[in-house]
């Protein structure tokens, strides 16, 4: 099994969910969304974020607006349009959904490991 | 030390180092191949651009003073390379989980520390940063911790300059651009933008990471080694058979222009800037070193599917987002453009195997055309090289041929000016040219062009000023040259026996070939007529010629010409050719020499001697019969340019002649041995008239002995004179020998 690619996967699986929760919360510059995952320990790059925006915006669920800002030219600011808001409250039920039998799961399985290492010492 | 330029990048003035711009420039178009595809591609890259313009702008206002290196390498990394995007696309958590791959953790640790001699096991590779052609010797020298110099002087002298070994490990040798700088999938391309004939040379140059000037002497090696050499000249030359250089023979160049036609026809040509890209190898950072690694193992030939299903899948992809943007519109340029790249690569296929042999053609074609102008090319190079080369070496000889001041230094110009400059020039233009350099600027080009016009003047006006020298000639006087016993009935010229010479067949210059001493050249000039003569002795006239400024200079000159025969019974011995010396110089002196031959009597004009004399039989001067005509003839100097008989043209030498009331009559062949002449003489078949010779031979011989014994006398008295000049000594010692040899080859 290759590991490398799972993860991958499962980190490209939520990464529009987490920027789409970050943008419900109000309008926001790209690289703040960059600090503010970086802040929750996930990190991704301007690079591979950019085209995600405007592929998001280009769906519809997004929408931009230029800020003026006090040095240089202005700024294009992300904010979430209605078709958005709708997509991310789907999604969310999505993962709240998972998260659970997700944790569930893993509990579980934890669980069990947890009680075998319990029951050798 | 590094330039620094302002750039308006994004609404925003930054003052950029100019190695920085050029990064950031790569860096972006390696964006815009990667998005390519992507649509919105134009926004995406114009929203990064605004992001990196931001982050610019905050290094400045922290104080920096201009964007270096540095500053665009942290951006980029904080931005991401292509190859990231293409490892993760996406996010990557760090958290402490993750870290245990050590091999794939992409902390700043490993960026600064990364270092080949860490715990990795030891492998050769080919040094990309320290080689001269493909780094095997330094790669070599790395693994064993010695001195590149080292690895090369060994290699050189142990091996040899062993190109095979060395191509084998350039190949089989992984380069460290695999590990440190290096590409990512390098592709050969033709690169039509620094190409000379087809970009072939210029695109493997660019592939091999090597300077451009050694992939085409690389090729042109074994095509000058053609053209020098000698044996192939013999293409030049219509009597001997050529032979034909051998097609399949690499060292020939043929074969060097088959190899390049082949991969002229086989090669794409790098034509959008991701071409180009991928052409250099796009330069990648420390992230991607695993999947570069991972590439390059995969092997070519799995590169190569790679790439090729790679190329359907972007042409199916282009397609069907073409479709799907056609409703609303946003196709936007780029794809337009990589579709139309991807369209033109499918109908290439698609035209097959005709458009590919009417490809083949073209190029075979123009490969013989080019083949053709480059040996036209050196050829006149060479023409004009020897050209100069000749001039040069006969510098010496001005003297006697140009007057002093003007028309020396002129001649001086033309041949540095006319000649010189231009061989340098192209030269320099064709180094240039190989190695790739730009052009000259426009003032050393100009100076050229304006130092050769000024040789053309030079040489206009040496032309002008040599040919008044040359302008006038004298007034031609017919003087008899009273020839010692007139009443032989056989008479021979010859030349003066005279000490050996070797000609140098190199440069040979008809009027100066003869003798050249420090101060006088002799030179041969003459022509000889014969007519018959009314008398029944033998007689001789001789007009002296000479061109020169004026009429009287003309005469002058004349006057001086310095010309005697000497007559040894029948032999005629001509001068050792007419004196030139520095201050009268050489004004086309010549001299035309009327032979009167009486009827029935016979002649010679000996083989050897005076190669360069003109035989002119007069068919006039032979129906009159008569040698006072000529003489009273003013006009007789044109009639020898005009009136030449058809005989002139085949006379022969070294064959004896005999003048009859009709013309001449040849009496035989001469054969290569005079003395087996004689012999045949002797035994011919008219006894009468050998009777007459054998008695004629006879009184010679009683003649010649008295000579003999009076020369010796003359010889004795000379050595007891003793201390008289050696020269004339030697001169009587050379004559005594002579009337020896005459001697013997009468009483034989």
């Amino acid at each position: 099994m290759d590991i490398q690619n799972t993860q991958s996967q499962m980190r490209k699986g939520v990464l529009e969910f987490c920027i789409l929760s970050i943008i419900q919360q109000g309008e926001v510059y790209p690289s703040d969304i960059v600090e503010k995952m970086k802040v929750a320990n996930l990190h991704i790059l301007e690079g591979t974020l950019y085209p995600l925006l405007t592929r998001l915006k280009n769906a519809g669920l997004l929408n931009y607006r230029w800020v003026e800002s006090i040095s240089g030219p202005p700024r294009k600011y992300f904010v979430m349009t209605e078709e958005g808001k709708a997509a991310f409250g789907v999604l969310l039920q999505t993962w709240k959904e998972m998260a659970t039998a997700v944790n569930q799961l893993t509990q579980e399985k934890t669980n069990t490991v947890e009680n075998s290492n319990q029951a050798a010492s | 030390m590094n330039k620094v330029i302002n750039i308006n990048f994004q609404g925003r003035i930054l003052p950029i180092e100019e190695l920085a711009y050029e990064m950031l420039k790569q860096y972006i178009e390696s964006l815009r191949s990667y998005f390519a595809n992507e649509e919105g591609r134009d926004e995406i890259i114009n929203d990064i651009e605004c992001r990196i313009a931001e982050l610019c702008e905050e290094r400045l206002k922290k104080g920096t003073v201009c964007i270096a290196v540095g500053d665009i390498d942290l951006i980029i990394a904080s931005i991401g390379r292509p190859a990231d995007f293409e490892a993760q696309d996406g996010f990557e958590a760090t958290t402490s989980s993750f870290q245990q791959n050590g091999d794939q953790s992409r902390s700043s640790s490993t960026y600064t520390s990364f270092d080949t001699t860490s715990n990795r096991p030891k492998r050769l590779y080919r040094d990309e940063q320290n080689k001269v052609l493909g780094g095997v010797c330094s790669g070599i020298a790395n693994y064993f911790g010695v001195e590149p110099l080292i690895v090369r002087i060994l290699w050189f002298f142990l091996i040899g300059v062993n190109i095979l070994g060395y191509l084998i490990l350039w190949i089989a040798v992984p380069s460290t651009s695999v590990k440190v700088v290096g590409g990512v999938r390098k592709r050969l391309f033709r690169d039509i933008d620094n190409k000379i004939i087809g970009g072939v040379a210029a695109g493997l140059s660019k592939y091999f990471g090597i300077q451009v000037w050694i992939v085409r002497i690389l090729f042109l090696i074994p095509f000058i080694r053609f053209v020098v050499n000698f044996k192939h000249m013999h293409l030049f030359q219509f009597w001997d058979a050529p032979d034909f250089p051998n097609l399949l023979d690499i060292t020939f160049s043929p074969g060097a222009v088959f190899v390049y036609i082949v991969l002229w026809l086989v090669l794409p040509e790098a034509k959008t800037s991701a071409d180009k890209l991928e052409m250099v190898g796009e330069k990648v950072d420390l992230n991607s070193i695993k999947n570069t690694i991972q590439n390059d193992m995969e092997g070519f030939s799995k590169r190569a599917q790679s790439w090729g299903s790679d190329l359907y899948n972007r042409n199916k992809g282009t397609n069907h987002s073409n479709e799907a943007n056609d409703s609303n519109e946003t196709n936007n340029e780029g794809t337009a453009r990589t579709h139309n790249q991807d369209a033109y690569r499918s109908t290439e296929k698609r035209k097959g195997f005709l458009y590919f042999i009417g490809r083949i053609i073209t190029l075979c074609i123009k490969g013989f055309v080019y083949f053709i102008l480059a040996i036209v090319g050196i050829s006149l190079l060479a023409a004009l090289f020897g050209l100069g080369a000749a001039a040069t070496a006969l510098l010496p000889l001005r003297k006697f041929l140009l007057e002093d001041g003007a028309q020396t230094w002129s001649v001086i110009g033309a041949i540095l000016l006319f000649v010189w400059v231009p061989i340098i020039g192209i030269v320099t233009a064709v180094i240039r040219k190989i190695a790739g350099f730009k052009k000259a600027n426009i003032w050393v080009r100009s100076s050229f062009w304006a130092l050769w016009i000024v040789g053309w003047v030079m040489l206009f006006y040496f032309g002008t000023s040599l040919g008044n020298s040359f302008s006038r000639h004298n007034v031609p006087e017919e003087k008899s040259i009273a020839l010692a016993n007139p009443k032989v009935d056989y008479l021979e010229i010859t030349a003066a026996p005279k000490m050996k010479y070797y000609e140098n067949h190199w440069f040979q210059i008809t009027p100066f070939e003869g003798y050249y001493d420090e101060d006088t050249v002799f030179i041969r000039n003459l022509k000889i007529r014969i007519v018959a003569s009314k008398t029944d002795s033998f007689q001789v006239q001789v007009v002296k010629l000479s061109n020169g400024k004026t009429i009287q200079n003309a005469n002058e000159l004349a006057n001086k010409i310095n010309f005697e025969l000497t007559q040894q019974d029948s032999l005629v011995y001509l001068d050792k050719g007419i004196g030139i010396n520095k201050i009268d110089k050489f004004r086309n002196q010549h001299i035309i020499m009327t032979i009167a031959v009486p009827l029935g009597k016979r002649f010679k004009i000996a083989n050897k001697g005076w190669s360069q004399t003109n035989i002119n039989i007069n068919g006039r001067g032979l129906r009159t019969g008569t040698i006072d005509r000529i003489s009273s003839d003013d006009n007789w100097y044109d009639e020898w340019n005009e009136s030449w008989d058809k005989e002139s043209y085949s006379f022969e030498r070294g064959v004896e002649n005999k003048m009859t009331s009709t013309g001449l009559e040849k009496i035989k062949r001469a054969t290569d041995e005079e003395e087996q002449d004689q012999k045949e003489d002797l035994n011919s078949d008219r006894p009468t008239q050998i009777q007459k010779e054998l008695n004629d031979l006879k009184e010679e011989r009683k003649k010649l002995q008295k000579e003999v014994e009076r020369a010796s006398k003359k010889g004795s008295n000379i050595e007891a004179e003793g201390d008289r000049a050696a020269k004339k000594v030697s001169k009587a010692a050379s004559k005594l020998s002579d009337w020896h040899w005459v001697l013997d080859r009468f009483t034989y």
